[in-house]
């Protein structure tokens, strides 16, 4: 394991919609799932499709949507971020994992996919909201689908660090290492950018920023690690001092 | 008897890929998918595609890493390409003079029909 980068959501400038870039790239990230709807819609015209690859393309067409219904929903949530209060109480980190891999799950079985959570260690609650952790973790989920080998499964896990001060939540997918330059470019823009990640296509710059807004609203930072194969994306919060129920 | 052409397509989005797959195969062509520029490479020396679909953004080197490639091999260079890409706005024409690549698909405006015909274009 190399190159650990821990870097801060920072928050922005409030004027999220405000900047014409960040539109720009959220149209951007918007028009591969839109473009590929369209083709599955057009090809569902056709006559000479047979009712196997008709109710495969109409899941495929689902899962699409819902894919880019959850970007867009983070993206008002995180417009909303500063105007709203919102309840952080102490959460079974595990039991997150689980709730994320359950809600994934259907997805990545549709790409031949396997998500996972990790065996679990007992660790303590982690200080946070339910909906905006959850989110940072789909939103992980959803990057690291695009990216992961399919012989191998995504895994979701949540372990102490620092002391047992924080928790990190994390997402590890296994797949090509980041070429080193493409990884920097990464680091330098984690939760702060909102550029796509070419290198990793599939993946969405612009979730990974509103994952940084989620986790700064909680004072938490979000991070990286790239391994020889693959990465793991992660969010560190703060462990309650509650004593853990796990 | 005329061997069938057979069309490689280049796409890291699986399922878009499939739907491509579908098209060629359903207008009479052999299509086969591979998701990245490398496998592509390893697949032009196998495969003897008679065209390349290719996506630009793509896991690990992008299109253009392919596309160097194939220029720099003689009997490779000849194999038309044809970009497909959500992209196609901000990719200039003459970029793409020097690699050869005469037809350029725009993924959020094509249809299917589109597909055939840029590949009936590139084909002897």
């Amino acid at each position: 394991m190399k190159g650990s980068v821990g870097d801060s959501g920072n928050k922005q400038d409030g004027s999220l919609f405000g900047d014409l870039s960040f539109v720009v790239t959220a149209a951007h990230e918007l028009k591969a799932p839109l473009a590929l709807v369209r083709q599955l819609s057009l090809a569902l015209e056709a006559d000479n499709i047979s009712l196997a690859d008709r109710e495969k393309m109409i899941r495929q067409i689902v899962l699409t949507s819902e894919r880019a219904l959850r970007l867009t929903t983070d993206l008002s949530r995180s417009s909303r971020l500063e105007d709203s209060l919102f309840d952080v109480e102490p959460l079974n980190p595990h039991q997150i994992c689980e709730d994320v891999a359950h809600e994934l799950a259907p997805l990545y079985a549709a790409r031949g996919r396997e998500i996972r959570v990790a065996t679990r260690h007992r660790s303590h609650l982690v200080v946070a909201n339910r909906d905006l952790l959850r989110r940072i973790m789909l939103s992980f989920g959803d990057n690291a689908l695009h990216y992961a080998e399919s012989d191998t499964p995504v895994e979701l896990r949540a372990v102490a660090c620092e002391g047992g001060s924080k928790i990190r939540l994390g997402v590890r997918d296994y797949g090509p290492a980041v070429p080193v330059d493409i990884w920097r470019r990464l680091e330098s823009q984690l939760g702060t950018g909102t550029q796509a990640l070419h290198a990793r296509p599939g993946s969405s710059g612009l979730g990974l920023y509103v994952a940084g807004q989620f986790a700064a609203a909680m004072h938490g930072k979000i991070g990286a690690t790239r391994h020889r194969d693959g990465a793991t994306f992660f969010v560190d919060l703060t462990a309650s001092t509650q004593l853990s129920l796990l | 008897m005329t061997k069938t052409p057979m069309i490689l397509v280049v796409e890291d989005d699986v399922w878009l890929a499939e739907q491509h797959v579908r098209t060629l195969r359903a207008a009479g062509f052999q299509a086969e998918h591979v998701p990245h520029a490398l496998a592509a490479i390893d697949s032009v020396d196998t495969k003897h595609p008679a065209a390349i679909l290719l996506d630009v953004f793509l896991s690990g080197p992008n299109a253009f890493t392919l596309l160097h490639e194939l220029q720099s091999h003689s009997d490779l260079a000849a194999i038309p390409v044809i970009l497909c890409t959500n992209s196609a706005e901000d990719i200039a024409g003459e970029d793409l003079e020097a690699y050869g690549i005469t037809q350029m698909l725009d993924k959020t405006t094509m249809k299917p029909t589109d597909l055939v015909a840029a590949i009936k274009k590139v084909l002897p």
